[in-house]
Parts: C-alpha cells; structure tokens; sequence
C-alpha cells in the first residue's frame, strides 16, 4: 500500500504539517480527525507503523467475533474425524491392563520387499518402542534381522511426509480426494483405460484382493510390479525347468552338504533369517555329533555365506556356470558339458561332488537367485539328480503375487508411458525414479504422463516427479497382511496411531478408485472373513494374539521337469561389475533410517555410504588404496565411489552395492555413496561383463569402524579341528571351563551367589548379520552419531561384531565375532575409576553409573576390549520430539560427557528379578534374554546363571569350545566364545554321519 | 679479618641493592610489555579454547575410542614433570647444604608453581564433566560415597592437590625475607604497601630467623619426598592400566628421573634468559649454568637408562603385545615421536660432557629446549602409541590432535607465562639474603 504513495513520506508529513498549521482552536481538533480519516494520512501513518495496516482480508470486530463463537461450536466437532472409532477412549479410571511403565507386546509383522518380517511389537503406553522375533512362528522361530530391527525407527522418522503435497506444496488431503474422485468417475468412463497402478512386490492378501477389485472394476486399468532387487532368474529357471514359475525353499535344516554356487541365502533380505535359524539347526545339531553340516561355496565376492564356508572357491562370477558344469558332469548328469577347470575350481569340485555323493538325500546344490536362469535351471536338474527334491529342496507356489506381464511388467509400463498411453499414475510404496535400471529412462516417460500420483513414507526421488504426493500410515500404525518367505500369512495390527495426518495403504488403495470411507482393518478382515466363514470372531482373534494365521503356507509341491535341456557355459575374460543390495539400506529405502546407516556393513566395517569392493590383486595392478575414487564405465556410463580392498574378492571383480547416491531422502541419506544404479542395464540384471575401471586421484573419505582386519597370528577367533573335538559337547556332570584359564591375581577374588550372569558367544553360529547390534540399539537408546563422527571413532554401539580375516589376502578365511562387555571378574575399568562410576553389582554384573561419572576415560583406556564409549558431546537433547517417543523408557538417556556400555540387558535382568520376587520363586533359567541373544537368528548367543552348572549358559561354558577372548589380560571375562569348528584333514568326506 | 668483614657487608649491600633493584624499577620494561602482551594473547587463547571445550564438551578435540587420553593428559605429566625441578633444587640442594642454589632456587620454585597449575587444570578440563571434578576429593557428601581409591586418579587429584600446596607454601616462606627487603627500600607508596603487606611485618629479628628457618627446612623435607611420590603416582595413571606399552614396572622411576630431566631443562632454559635480561650475569655465574649442564647431563643419562630398561623388560618378556607395541614405536605410524623424543633428549645432551659447552649460555639453552620438546615428544609417545594399538586389532584407531587440543596448549603457556611474567616484573627473582648468607660464609671458610 506504501508504495502506491505518489509522494515520498517526507513530503505527506510536510503536507500534513501545513495543512494543520492553518487551523485553529475547534477547527483544529475537528481537523484532527478528519485529517485521520484520509487516504493520505492512512498511507502516512501505514508506512511509518506498518503494524497498523489492516491485513489484506480485512476482518472487523463483529466478524471476528463471529467467527469465535463458531469456532466454539466447531471446537466439540473435531472429536468427529473421519477416522473410525475403535476402542479408543481416554479414561477416567485407570485400566487394569495399562499400567505406566509395564510394556504390552502385540504381535504383527513388517514388511521388507512384500513379504512379512513376523515381530513382536512392544509398547509404552501406546508408544513402541521395540520389535522382537515372533518365536511361534513357523518359519522364523523368533529369527530376525537388521531390517526387522530398525523398522521401528522409519516409524519415528522425522522426515516421513507430513501431508499431501500437490506440486511439491502443502494440501490438504481434501484437495487431493476432490481431485481423485472427478478423476476416478473419469477413468471409470473408460473402463480404466490408462490407468496404472505401480507397486512394489506383494504378498499381502488383502491388498492383492483390493487390486483384484481394481482391476474388476476397471478391465483396461493394469497394475505393474518394480522390485529393483527381485527373483525374476529364480522364475526364469523354474519357467524353463518346471513349467512354470515356482519359490524355492532351502530345507537347510536337512542339509548335511549345501554347496552353494553364487547363493548368498545369509546375506541380507527377507530370507536372512529364515536361512539362518535353519541352518543353524543343523550346525547345532552336527555340534552335538548328530550328522554332518559342511557348506561349500564358490563365490566371487565375499558374501556372508561365503564366509561360513568350510570350502570357499573364490572364482569369477561368469567362471560360476562352468564350475556348475562340472559339478553336475561329475555327478553323472548326461549333457552337462565339462568344461576346463583351474586347479583350485577341479579341487572345490572334486571335494564338493564326493561330499554330495557320500550324503544321498541329505545333500543340497544352490544356485544364487541373482546368477543366470540357465545355471540356476542347471541347479535344478542337479538337485533332481541327487535326490534333493522333497527334502533339502521344496518348491511352493509363487508367494509373492506375479503381475499380469511377469517379469517384463515395469519395462512395459514404461514403454507405455513413454508412448503416451497413460493418462493416470499411482506409484504406491515405489520409488522407480531412482532405482529403475539405467536401460530404462522412467523419469522422462514420467512426464508424459497427465495425472501422477505418489503414495509412500517419504516424500522421495518419484515423489518430486509427481503431480500428488500423499503420505502413507506406517506398517505399525496401520492394519495389512503379508506372508513371509514360507507363505505364513500374518496379520499386520497398529500398534499405535497415527501421528500425523497420513492414510493406511488399503484405505489409499480404495481412495484411487473413488472409495473415500473405507477402513483398512475392516478391509483386512473381510479377506478373512470369505476364508473363515462362521468361526471367524475366534480366530480373528487368535490371529491377532498368535500374529500370523496358522497353517496359511502354501503346501509344498512336487513339479515335474519338463525340460532337461542344459545350455553350454559362456566364457567371458575381463573386468565385471556385480551388483548386489546394500546390506544395512538394501535398495535404497532405508537410507533415512539412521540405526542401519550407522550399522557397520559386513567386512568392510563401513557405515553411511557404500564403497567399491576391489580385489587385493587389482588393487596392487592400479595402485589402489582404501578410499581413492574410482571410475567405474560400463555400457558407456560411468559412477565414480571410494575403493575398498577386499580381501578374498576374485580379482577381476568389482562388487557395487546399491541404495545409496540419493537425493532426497530426507535429512540424512543425501549425497551419500554412489548410486549404481545408473550403471544397471536392467532389473533382472546383476552383473556387468566389460567394465573399465580407474583411480581418479582423489580421495575419500569412508567411515569405516574396523581399520585393521587381519587377526595378525593373534587367537582372538579360536578354531578346534573336528577330528579333535572330544568330546564334542560337555559331559553333564562337568563344571564350566575357564577357571583354570586364571592367572592369580592381585586383587580380591570374589565369591559370587546364584544367580551371577554370564554370556557364551559361539562363533561357529555367528554368521555376522548385523541382527543383535540393531536390536541393541533399538533396546538401550544408543545415539546414533553420523558418519564424521564415526570416521573420529567415535559410534557408540555397545555390541559390535568384529570381523577377521586370515590366510592368504587372495582366498583367506572369515571370521565375525560379536563383542559386547565382557564383564569382567577382575575388570581394569572399576580398578581405574576414580570415583566409583565403574562397579560391580552383587549378581556379578559391571556396571556403569552415568549420574556418578564424570568422564576421565580411565576406564576405557583401561579397557582391552575397547567396549565403552564416550558422550563426546551431548548426543540426545537435540532429538527430535519423534525420535523421543522411539526410546526405550527402562533405560536412561545418556547425557554429555558419561560412559556408557553394555549392561547385559539390566533392565530386563531387573524385570524378571521383580517378578520373580514377587512371585516368590527363583529366576529361571532363559528367563532373561538379552536383547542380542533374542534378535540372534542362529541363536549364537546364550545368556544366563554362570554360578547354575546346569543352566544353558554354563553347559555352553562347560564345553572344550570355550574360551575367553585375550586370556592374557586376565581379566576374568564374564562373557565366553566358542571356538569355530574346522576341519583341516583332506580325508573327511565321511563325516559323523 | 675486620677488613674481610667490610668487604663482605658491602658486597652484601650490592648484592640486595641489585636484586631488589628490579621489582622497585624494572631494568627493561620494554621487553617485558612486549612479552607480557604476548603473554596476555595466549591467556585470551586458553579462554577462548576453554569457553569452546565447555560449550561443546570432549568431542572438539581429537580424542576417540581408543585414543580415549591425547593431548590434555600427555602436557598434563610434561608440565607436572617441569614442575619437579624447582622444588629438587631448592628443597633438596637445601637439605643437603648445596650453597650455589640459593642464586636459582627462587625462579626455579616459582617456575614449579605455575607448571603445577597448568598441569593441575589440565585432568580437570579433559572430564567429560569437569563441573563434577571434585568428586574426586575425599568430602564428606549426601551420596556417602568415598573415592575410589584403587584408582590411580584418585591419588593423582591428592598428589597435584598437595604438591601445588607445599610448592606454593615453600616458596612463599623463602620469599618473606627478601619482600621486607624489597619494602625497606621501596620509595613509592603502593609498593611499601604492598610488599609492606605480603612480607608479614617481617623485621629480621634472631626470632623471626630462627621460626623461619625452622619452617623453611620442615617444607622442604616435606617437599622432597613429594617430588618422587608425585610423578611415581602420575606414572600409574598408565602402569596401571593393563595395557601393553603401559603395564611396567619401571615406569614410576623413569617417571620421576625424565621429570627431573625436563626441570632441569626448562630452569636452565629461564637462567640464561633472566641473566642476560635482568643483568644477573655475576649472580647467576658461569659456575651455575655449568652445574646446571652437570644435572641435566646425569639426569639425561639416568632417563635413557629408563629408555633402556623398558625396552629391554619387553624383549626379555617376550610378549606378543608387548613387542608388538615397541616395534611399532619404532616405526608405526607415531614414529616420528620416539625418534623425536630419543633425538631431542640424548643427541644435543652429549655436548654437556664438556665444560666449555656448559658455560656457553646460547648452547645451553639450545640444547635445554631440545630437551624440553623431546621430552614432550615421549609423553605424547608413551601416551598415543600404547593406545592406539592395544590389545584387539579391531578397536585400533588413530589420533589426530584438533586445532581447539593446540589452543589450549598455547593458551596453557600463556597460563604459565602471565604470572611468571609477573613474578618477573613484581617481586625478587633471585633469594638475595641467601646468596649474601653464601658469601659470607666462603668469606668466612677462606
């Protein structure tokens, strides 16, 4: 308004001025306000305090308070949402069953590429804040994985999308049903014609029967399916073998021989855990005596799997098709070709094929599901021929749903969207703009398309693209189904509400074709309902307590082989690219979740970002260290990340990993890594032949919290030979070992009372998943502390996993070994604290008091475990109020300048200790269990009363595997391992079996 | 005999005329602003670095896990160790009746005291929580808590705590002698009241000598012993730790002989500046700095005896870690501060075996300062190489010093040099009345 003054305010004042100076006595008053009430002096007196200008929507007295007393009565309206009203009700008298501070379990499940992750869900009043193994589960059996563990964090995410966004700014979800309805009605003109749906793999029985109704209702609509990290080969092979595409499930429970070629069934991904906690029957099984467990594997970069292997083959990725041959050759499979071998491959496949041929029916041949469909249909005719079928080997119906185009389905989408085919495009829970292969420009056949809509967590890569982004309830605060890799169906129930203001998936789903008022747990249980009929309250019910629907896997089914043809191996010499999902972010989708950034990644130890696995040979060829910058250019595209030297990688092979070299993630994820993406020909494709590679000059900077892996002729991993191992476990009326490990010693020794608290660790379970250090985190409120300050050395996890490699740098062993405190009998740290901050409780716990430390760092420095650390800087009061509401209430937040460290869980130690007491009984053994020992998936860790000789803990300690990490030191370890079973004699084939 | 008696009350005369000379109207003021603003910008420094530290916490410096200790602890035990040589030559030389130390002792003593203070702040600023350093005092409190007295910090607070007590109680009783001289002839109002005040009503009565020697030889007995308890304890600040490089036994010797060294280092060092600045040549004498150059040289030898022995426990062991810890000291990636600390402490030090080179005041001071950053150089070494490899090869780490660990190192010299400065400037540098007590007794003895 000022600036529409013809005159400057100088000049209006000076006018004002005169024109006041000519009046006198009443004519001057009256003047007063008949000068206030011209346009002029408003200006004058607007541009002078522009804090009296009216605002632009001029609003006087009266319609002010017109507009309160409506807001008064509007105010009893907003009880009225559009949400449902189930049991929730504030309460007069405190319930019964919700006392502050006692948890509430639920049992639901997450979802990791569509299939279910069976949790335990634990909440504070209506808060979870921990999601544990569901232990009845069938398949899992309490099993869990990083993934499982860190979810819960997503949930808290400050940087989830808030609300709706139409063209990036802030709607309302009003706006965008407005919008979607007209557009629906318009659609259903059409019969659906040009509308696409776009989501992730799924499982879930409900969603997939609302798809289902989609496409009812809508016959030319289609619904595509994008899974940057997918078993399309897997269907290939079981297309061309069986007929039609079939899941493979390892039984490797079963398997007494698992040769794997490629197969990395312990590395990452919803399988993890199920693989593990059944392979790691088997290796208890064998550790009693009770028939073989030996796992050959022939890899090209060191994999988990990998580095369990009693026989690992370190050989080219496209050398893996002939050492198939071979293998299926020399087992007698006619027309298999037999092809040139080096002597290390004809010496892992003579040693594999007789260990095969000595197990009839207890053997197992796996082909990684990323390898070509050839080898993979290779290695099912292989597994026919030794029986593995209907044992070691079952297949079941597909469990995730196929789209109508198979495997081709997003490459169609695309292809139709660049054509201008699509008029509407709803990406649900996607996000194809940045992991979509490079062969495949989806971002610029987006543009093509008149009306996309964007459903997801985070307002990411696609949602930018997007006309509409509307934001998704989180898997725990909505209600969903999904199956787990067995085809377990669970039901997913909320455990809290929404916070914001975001809509469930199936109530999405709905929305899109017009369907405003659909509940999604009324959805969930009408799937439910049809299968169940009349029963349907009860087990509805039982569901919901149990967490998954029993018996709702799939039957195995027997196939016949159609087709036994077997294509003769390529041969390619030269550099490859492999590409393989990141082990803590997978595809990219948890590049906002902090726990997983920070989770050092197996063997390389590195966190928030992704390196470029070179082999020791190359490295020494282009001069390469740790963290110089390499080119990378395949197909004529190039990404540029930091080397990493990886011992044991074979050396013509580059492993890239993908998920990170994002852009918007939110907050934290950005500008981390290489996106190799941009290097992907394609979505079923998982390796480049013909890359070049060079050192750019530059270095940078990787976080790495393990900067020396060789063990050095130290014994901190032991290994017994197998043929030395007598007895194999504890005779029963054996104390536990370890006392005559003690060195006398200078101080007190103490006499401890039952119960006194112990750990055993055994290493030849450990498979160095990552599970039991996210679970810690989610358990004691560890600070998460981003990558500069883990490149200092300073994360603050308390349990970490140590990773060693000896042996030859070309082909050496693996070892991971988790290290928590050891809680030492004789503990240097309480000897070096000056103030009594380091103690010992009576049940023979050390313990650290935060409020009594004043952080001298003695005890750490004093500490040759090196498990402590220190608050650097106040590393929680900055917390986002989200990130609060994620912290475990039995445990302190720890503040600037404290110790901190394992505790062994006291606070679950003090839960069972009180309700023990009052129960007036004695804790019992497995009673408590510590938050790793619970996440474990091999069950490596056993916690319990060491002064109990028969308690689990003690039988472990109790057997000629224990040992206690540097012995020297003399510290009287609290926490023991049990060494790795080897074999080092070439004439074991027999085995105990 | 009566003429030997005059001479020596006019050359007594001179001797207290000149040394008081400089607190009542200071030779060359302007050199001493120049330093004293110098000064005074280190002392901004320390406060600027420790308004930073506390602000943010620990982690503005490089210190890690397992790098927990860096710089703050390795200057900590330099500074205390340079603190040493002010009480052994003054409460030690007094007890065993070495007459020439009354022209060093008094700079030497307050030399201590401010080293002792610098070495004091430093544990408490490294504390994560150093508002709660008190804690680590034996006080009756509400938590019924006690120290923990197995630790070896627990006694490292006590030791400082008394050491910098007896220090400054030491060295204030040998001043009042000499304040009353400087208030006797002091012309202007403030500084007879000043040192009017600070001398106690001191008037030279056979009473006053009596009580005062009384209690100027009771501190120093007190004081010697506390110079080799004092630095042995600080030595278990690492011999206790079980860590390889750490845990031996010849630490606490070795300790409290290269604590000696760097003393003795660092007051020859002061001798040749305040000589030539003060005009001190015939008080401080060429026969000092040659004794001077004598006890660096022995004490020299004796901490590279401590050199020799420890090297020689970890072969004879044969300890894996051990070795693995000394070999890398030889050539890890800390190198450069065990070879710095064996050049800096024993290269230049053989030049001392001969005379000439003692009585040059320029090489001595060269060869005091060589010592004086080679002796740092093995603290910063015996402290970084033990911890960043220790036992499991997977918590190794590296430790970088930060820029805000450098400031607060020069600002720590600035907390040195402002009161040192002062001192210089304020009160006598030199024991006037004991040096006239010497000449009078060699005039006696000849």
């Amino acid at each position: 308004m000022t600036g529409m003054a013809p005159t400057t305010t100088a000049e209006t004042a000076e006018k004002i001025r005169a024109r006041l100076c000519d009046k006198r006595g009443r004519a001057f008053w009256r003047s007063l306000d008949e000068l206030a009430e011209t346009a002029e002096f408003r200006r004058f007196l607007e541009s002078e305090f522009p804090a009296l200008a009216s605002p632009p929507i001029g609003i006087d007295r009266r319609s002010l308070l017109k507009c309160m007393s409506v807001a008064l009565a509007f105010a009893g309206l907003t009880a009225c949402t559009g949400e449902p009203d189930e049991e929730a009700l504030p309460y007069v008298n405190e319930p019964e069953s919700v006392v502050p501070g006692r948890p509430k379990w639920y049992a639901t499940a997450v979802t990791l590429n569509g299939f279910a992750l069976p949790a335990l869900g634990k909440t504070h009043v209506g808060r979870p804040t921990k999601l544990e193994g569901n232990p009845d589960h069938p398949a899992t059996h309490g099993a869990t994985d990083p993934f499982l563990q860190a979810s819960l964090l997503t949930l808290y995410d400050p940087d989830r999308s808030q609300s709706p966004r139409h063209f990036g700014h802030p709607a309302s979800w009003s706006a965008f049903e407005a919008e979607i309805v007209a557009r629906a009605s318009e659609t259903a003109r059409r019969e659906g014609e040009g509308f696409r749906l776009l989501t992730g793999a799924i499982t879930s029985p409900t969603l997939l029967r609302r798809i289902g109704s989609l496409l009812e209702q809508w016959p030319n609509a289609r619904w595509h399916v994008h899974e940057p990290v997918n078993g399309d080969l897997a269907y290939e092979a079981t297309s061309r073998v069986f007929g039609r595409p079939l899941d493979r499930h390892l039984m490797l429970e079963g398997a007494e021989i698992v040769v794997s070629l490629d197969d990395d069934f312990f590395g990452p991904g919803p399988r993890q855990a199920i693989h593990a906690r059944r392979w790691a029957a088997r290796r208890q099984a064998f550790q009693k005596g009770e028939g073989d467990c030996r796992l050959f594997v022939a890899e090209a970069t060191p994999s988990l799997t990998g580095a369990m292997a009693d026989e690992r083959l370190v050989t080219a990725t496209l050398r893996i098709e002939a050492v198939g041959h071979a293998v299926a050759a020399r087992l007698g499979l006619k027309s298999a070709s037999a092809p040139e071998l080096s002597a290390s491959e004809r010496h892992w496949v003579e040693r594999a094929v007789a260990a095969i041929r000595s197990h009839p029916g207890r053997a197992l041949v796996t082909v990684g599901p990323q390898c070509p469909s050839e080898l993979q249909a290779l290695g099912l005719l292989v597994n026919e021929h030794i029986g593995a079928f209907s044992a070691t080997l079952r297949f079941t119906e597909p469990i995730a749903a196929m789209p109508p185009d198979g495997t081709r389905s997003f490459e169609k989408l695309t292809q139709d969207m660049a054509a201008g085919r699509v008029a509407t495009l709803a990406v649900i829970e996607s996000n194809p703009v940045y992991t979509s292969p490079s062969d495949v420009d989806f971002r610029a056949a987006m543009e093509n398309v008149p009306l996309r809509i964007h459903a997801g967590l985070h307002y990411d890569e696609t949602a930018i693209l997007s006309h509409w982004h509307v934001p998704l309830a989180h898997e725990l605060e909505s209600w969903g189904d999904a199956r787990a890799v067995d085809g377990t169906a669970s039901v997913l129930q909320p455990l809290i509400r929404p916070f914001r203001d975001v809509r469930p998936l199936l109530a999405l789903v709905d929305n899109l074709t017009g369907v405003l008022t659909s509940s999604d747990r009324e959805t969930v249980r009408q799937t439910w309902r049809t299968d169940w009929g009349e029963n349907f309250e009860a087990r509805w019910r039982e569901t919901l307590l149990r967490g998954f629907v029993a018996e709702s896997a799939p039957p195995f089914v027997t196939p016949e082989v159609r087709d036994r043809g077997i294509a003769t191996p390529r041969h390619f010499e030269g550099l490859t690219v492999v590409f393989r999902p990141d082990p803590t972010i997978w595809d990219g989708r948890f590049g906002d979740n902090p726990w997983l950034q920070e989770t050092p990644k197996p063997f390389t130890k590195a966190t928030w970002g992704n390196v470029v696995l070179v082999s020791p040979a190359l490295a020494e060829a282009h001069g390469i260290g740790n963290g110089d910058e390499l080119r990378i250019e395949a197909n004529g595209r190039a990404i540029t990340g930091p080397a990493w030297v990886m011992p044991g990688q074979e050396t013509n092979t580059l492993t890239l990993t993908f998920g990170y070299g994002r852009s918007r993630t939110g907050s934290l994820g950005d500008g981390l890594g290489y996106d190799a993406y941009r290097l992907r020909p394609g979505d079923s494709s998982w390796l480049i032949a013909g890359a070049t590679v060079t050192p750019t000059g530059e270095h940078l900077n990787v976080a790495s919290t393990q900067l020396h892996q060789a063990m050095d002729g130290f014994d901190f991993i032991r290994t017994v030979d197998f043929a030395d191992l007598e007895p194999r476990t504890a005779p029963a009326d054996q104390s536990p070992a370890g006392q005559d490990a003690r060195a006398p010693t200078f101080y007190p020794v103490r006499q401890w009372d039952s119960p006194s608290w112990g750990m055993s660790i055994d290493v030849d379970l450990c498979i160095g998943c990552n599970a039991c250090v996210v679970a810690c985190v989610a358990e004691n409120n560890i600070a998460m502390v981003g990558k500069d300050q883990v490149a200092e050395g300073r994360e603050m996890h308390w349990l970490r996993v140590d990773h060693y490699y000896e042996g030859d740098p070309a082909a050496p062993k693996f070892y991971s070994q988790p290290v928590p405190c050891m809680h030492c009998e004789q503990a240097p740290c309480e000897m070096g604290c000056p103030v009594n901050a380091a103690v010992h409780s009576f049940d023979g716990l050390n313990l650290q008091v935060y409020n009594r430390c004043i952080g001298t760092r003695t005890c750490s420095s004093y500490c040759p475990y090196k498990v402590r650390r220190f608050n650097w800087f106040d590393l929680t009061g900055g917390d986002a109020e989200e990130l609060r509401a994620a912290r475990n209430p039995d445990v302190t937040v720890r503040g600037r300048g404290v110790m901190e460290k394992c505790t062994y869980c006291v606070q679950r130690i003090s839960e069972a200790r009180i309700a023990a007491k009052i129960e007036g009984r004695p804790i019992q053994d497995g009673e408590i269990r510590t938050a790793c020992q619970q996440a474990c998936p091999t069950q490596a860790i056993t916690f319990g009363d060491v002064t109990d000789a028969q308690s689990a803990v003690s039988r472990k300690k109790a057997s000629p595997r224990n040992y206690t990490l540097l012995e020297e030191a003399n510290t009287w370890p609290r926490t023991s391992y049990l060494a790795r079973i080897e074999r080092s004699g070439p004439d074991d084939e027999d085995g105990p079996g | 005999m009566k003429d030997a008696a005059s001479t020596t009350v006019v050359r007594s005369e001179t001797v207290s005329e000149e040394i008081t000379r400089i607190p009542l109207g200071f030779p060359n003021p302007r050199a001493w602003w120049l330093l004293f603003a110098f000064a005074l910008l280190l002392l901004a420094t320390f406060i600027i670095s420790v308004a930073v530290l506390f602000f943010y916490g620990v982690g503005v410096w490089g210190n890690n896990i397992p790098v927990n200790w860096g710089l703050a602890i390795a200057n900590y035990i330099w500074f205390l160790g340079i603190g040493h040589a002010g009480t052994l030559i003054s409460a030690m030389l007094l007890l065993v009746r070495a007459h020439w130390r009354s022209s060093l002792n008094r700079f030497a003593e307050a030399m201590t005291l401010f080293a002792v203070i610098c070495a004091g702040l430093y544990p408490i600023l490294h504390l994560g929580r150093p508002w709660y350093f008190y804690w680590m005092a034996p006080y009756p409190n509400t938590m019924d808590i006690w120290p923990q007295f197995k630790s070896p910090l627990a006694w490292d607070f006590v030791a400082v705590l008394t050491y910098l007590t007896v220090s400054a109680l030491f060295w204030y009783i040998g001043i009042v002698p000499d304040l009353a001289a400087v208030r006797d002839r002091a012309s202007k109002r403030w500084q007879q009241v000043f040192y009017g005040l600070f001398a106690l009503g001191w008037r030279g009565s056979a009473h006053h000598w009596a009580r005062w020697r009384q209690s100027y030889r009771l501190t120093a007995a007190i004081a010697v012993p506390l110079v080799v308890s004092v630095h042995s304890e600080v030595s278990l600040l690492f011999a206790a730790g079980p860590i390889p490089g750490w845990a031996s036994t010849v630490f606490p010797p070795y300790f409290v002989l290269g604590a000696a060294f760097s003393g003795f280092a660092v007051v020859a060092m002061i001798a040749v500046v305040l000589r030539h600045a003060l005009g001190l040549e015939d008080l401080v004498s060429e026969r000092h700095l040659d004794l001077l150059g004598k006890f660096l040289l022995a004490t020299g030898l004796m901490t590279a005896y401590g050199y020799f022995a420890e090297a020689f426990d970890v072969l004879y062991s044969g300890e894996k870690q051990e070795m693995d810890t000394l070999f890398d000291r030889f050539s890890g990636a800390y190198a450069w501060s065990y070879w710095g600390a064996i050049v800096g402490n024993f290269v230049p030090l053989q030049l001392l075996w001969w005379r000439r080179v003692r009585v040059q005041p320029i090489l001595l001071f060269l060869i005091a300062l060589a010592v004086a950053v080679g002796m740092w150089l093995e603290r910063y070494m015996l402290l970084v190489t033990s911890l960043y490899r220790d036992w499991l090869v997977s918590s190794w780490g590296i430790y970088h010093a930060s820029f805000w660990e450098w400031s607060l190192f020069a600002g720590m010299l600035g907390v040195f040099l402002v009161p040192f400065l002062l001192f210089v400037r304020f009160l006598p540098v030199i024991s006037s009345f004991e040096v006239v007590e010497t000449l009078f007794e060699e005039d006696r003895h000849a």
